[in-house]
């Protein structure tokens, strides 16, 4: 992201000439207040907005010059999972997993391989076959992050993934993250979640009223002075 | 393609029954409508059809000479039959509408009776495509030699076409605002059952779906819609068409037999097409909506 400004038709200016780099294979903790700008970040990253003056650029190609008709094909190279899941309650693990591949034209044939291969990363092969109703939260929360996988994507966001979760829940997801970061995956995660970010001592990213206030590798989630 | 649109069929045919309600409630919202736009119209068709039929009942009465012969009055009949605006032509001759007369009024038989002979003038029935042509055929008669006199109807002819043209406009001005609120509710209908599921829309948008893999769905959905209520719709009105027909010939009387069939066929066709032409029309504006950001 450079010199990235963002203000709301409401007139909230949500992010001040943010510059932000995030490396291949990184793993990042976005933190900060409510409001401080995070969740502007995602939505710029998946094009759901666009900044307001900057570029924000993925992958080398600026997000603001695309097509309309290339949105979609960016948004493949990019998983993201959110506070609420977001499944459909009507489908089976196994379906909702697939629906990702379903909806961007893939063949059942490459489909279900896929979906296979995925719910084996997060360790959900045994509830394949059970309605979301049916599990517990982190057991949505790893079918959400299953589907944010199936299109093997470069960057994998995380919007306050235990926002929901008890911390012994919170902790198996944070593990998953790492591990899909292992696979050379770039991992950008925002997060309130004070004790993960300062156990696991990767880069962290503060914001604070639009800025950018802190940026270190191997830090916790408050200042250390 | 055929894969595409496979899963565009399947999708809608899916989410229109696990969405029961919505969908119920919108072809619910379908049928009322269509029932009311098709009542509105075969009413409309038969007053169009009496409208019709009292134009031309409009007639320009001639009144011949006595002194004209039968060849004049042939040759008469066979200018106003070569003029366009002439449908039909008929001779009334005296000892006719001597007769005519005591049809009519049985009580002045002996006044009528008293005169020494037949005072009534034979005459000519003219009638016309259009009532507004009446000046013209009446000018043309007023100038042959074997025509008395042309009995003046032109006021009531003129009333009558203000009358039929301000009840025809009103017709179609009710049936365009009928239409437009039928249209509006129907796609406000079809925008709740869309609205219903914004996060399945959403969760497209954010794994990667191209537009014509969320949108297509939907339009598929919004014709299934459609295509079930005007069935239900047109079922209805067949059940109903025997009662609808005596209906209409009893109120209107004058309806051709074979306009039932023609009219029928008619407002079917106008039913699908407004059903499903409404639901992939509802769909698409819903869901565009959320599509342009």
């Amino acid at each position: 992201m450079q010199g990235v400004t963002k203000s709301y038709p409401n007139g909230r200016v949500a992010l001040r000439g943010v510059d932000l780099t995030i490396p291949e294979g990184d793993f990042v903790f976005l933190v900060g207040p409510s409001g401080a700008g995070k969740s502007t970040i995602i939505k710029l990253l998946i094009r759901d907005e666009l900044p307001t003056k900057g570029a924000v650029l993925l992958d080398g190609r600026d997000l603001g010059r695309l097509k309309r008709r290339e949105v979609p094909k960016i948004r493949r190279k990019i998983g993201i999972v959110f506070q609420d899941f977001k499944l459909l309650p009507q489908k089976t693990v196994r379906d909702n997993v697939g629906f990702a591949l379903e909806v961007t034209g893939a063949r059942r044939r490459e489909i279900d391989p896929a979906v296979d291969r995925v719910l084996q990363v997060v360790g959900l092969t045994g509830q394949a076959d059970q309605l979301p109703a049916q599990l517990s939260g982190g057991e949505q929360q790893r079918t959400a992050i299953a589907r944010a996988l199936v299109h093997n994507p470069r960057l994998f966001i995380a919007d306050e993934p235990t926002g929901n979760l008890d911390p012994l829940i919170s902790w198996e997801i944070i593990q998953l993250l790492l591990r899909i970061n292992e696979l050379g995956v770039t991992v950008l995660m925002a997060t309130h979640n004070a004790e993960v970010v300062t156990a696991v001592r990767k880069r962290v990213v503060a914001l604070e009223n639009g800025r950018i206030v802190r940026d270190e590798v191997g830090a916790a989630y408050h200042r250390e002075d | 393609m055929i894969a595409f649109v496979a899963f565009s069929l399947r999708r809608a045919w899916q989410s229109f029954w696990r969405n029961g309600i919505m969908s119920l409630a919108a072809t619910a919202t379908m049928i009322l409508m269509l029932v009311l736009l098709s009542g509105l119209i075969i009413l409309l068709t038969g007053l169009d059809a009496t409208l019709n039929y009292v134009q031309q009942e409009v007639q320009v009465v001639a009144y011949l000479k006595d002194s004209a012969t039968t060849q004049d009055v042939s040759t008469l009949e066979a200018s106003l039959h070569g003029m366009p605006q002439v449908t039909q032509v008929s001779f009334v001759s005296k000892d006719q509408a001597y007769r005519d007369f005591l049809a009519r009024h049985p009580d002045e038989a002996a006044v009528i009776n008293s005169l020494p002979t037949n005072p009534l003038p034979a005459s000519l029935q003219i009638n016309l495509r259009n009532p507004n042509d009446y000046l013209d055929v009446a000018t043309y008669l007023n100038n042959q030699p074997s025509v008395d006199r042309v009995l003046n109807i032109q006021q009531t002819v003129d009333q009558m076409v203000t009358v039929i043209g301000i009840l025809r406009a009103g017709g179609a001005a009710i049936l365009v605002v009928v239409g437009l609120i039928v249209l509006f509710i129907i796609v406000n209908t079809i925008r709740l059952a869309v609205v219903s599921r914004a996060d399945e829309i959403e969760i497209m948008r954010l794994v990667g779906a191209s537009d014509a893999f969320i949108r297509w769905p939907f339009i598929f959905e919004g014709a299934l819609v459609g295509l079930l209520g005007a069935a239900v719709t047109i079922g209805l009105l067949a059940v109903g068409q025997g009662p609808i027909t005596n209906f209409l010939s009893d109120y209107f009387k004058v309806l051709p037999v074979e306009a039932g069939t023609t009219v029928g066929r008619n407002i079917a066709l106008i039913v699908m097409g407004t059903g499903v032409g409404i639901g992939v029309l509802g769909s698409y504006l819903s869901v565009r909506s959320y599509l342009i950001r």
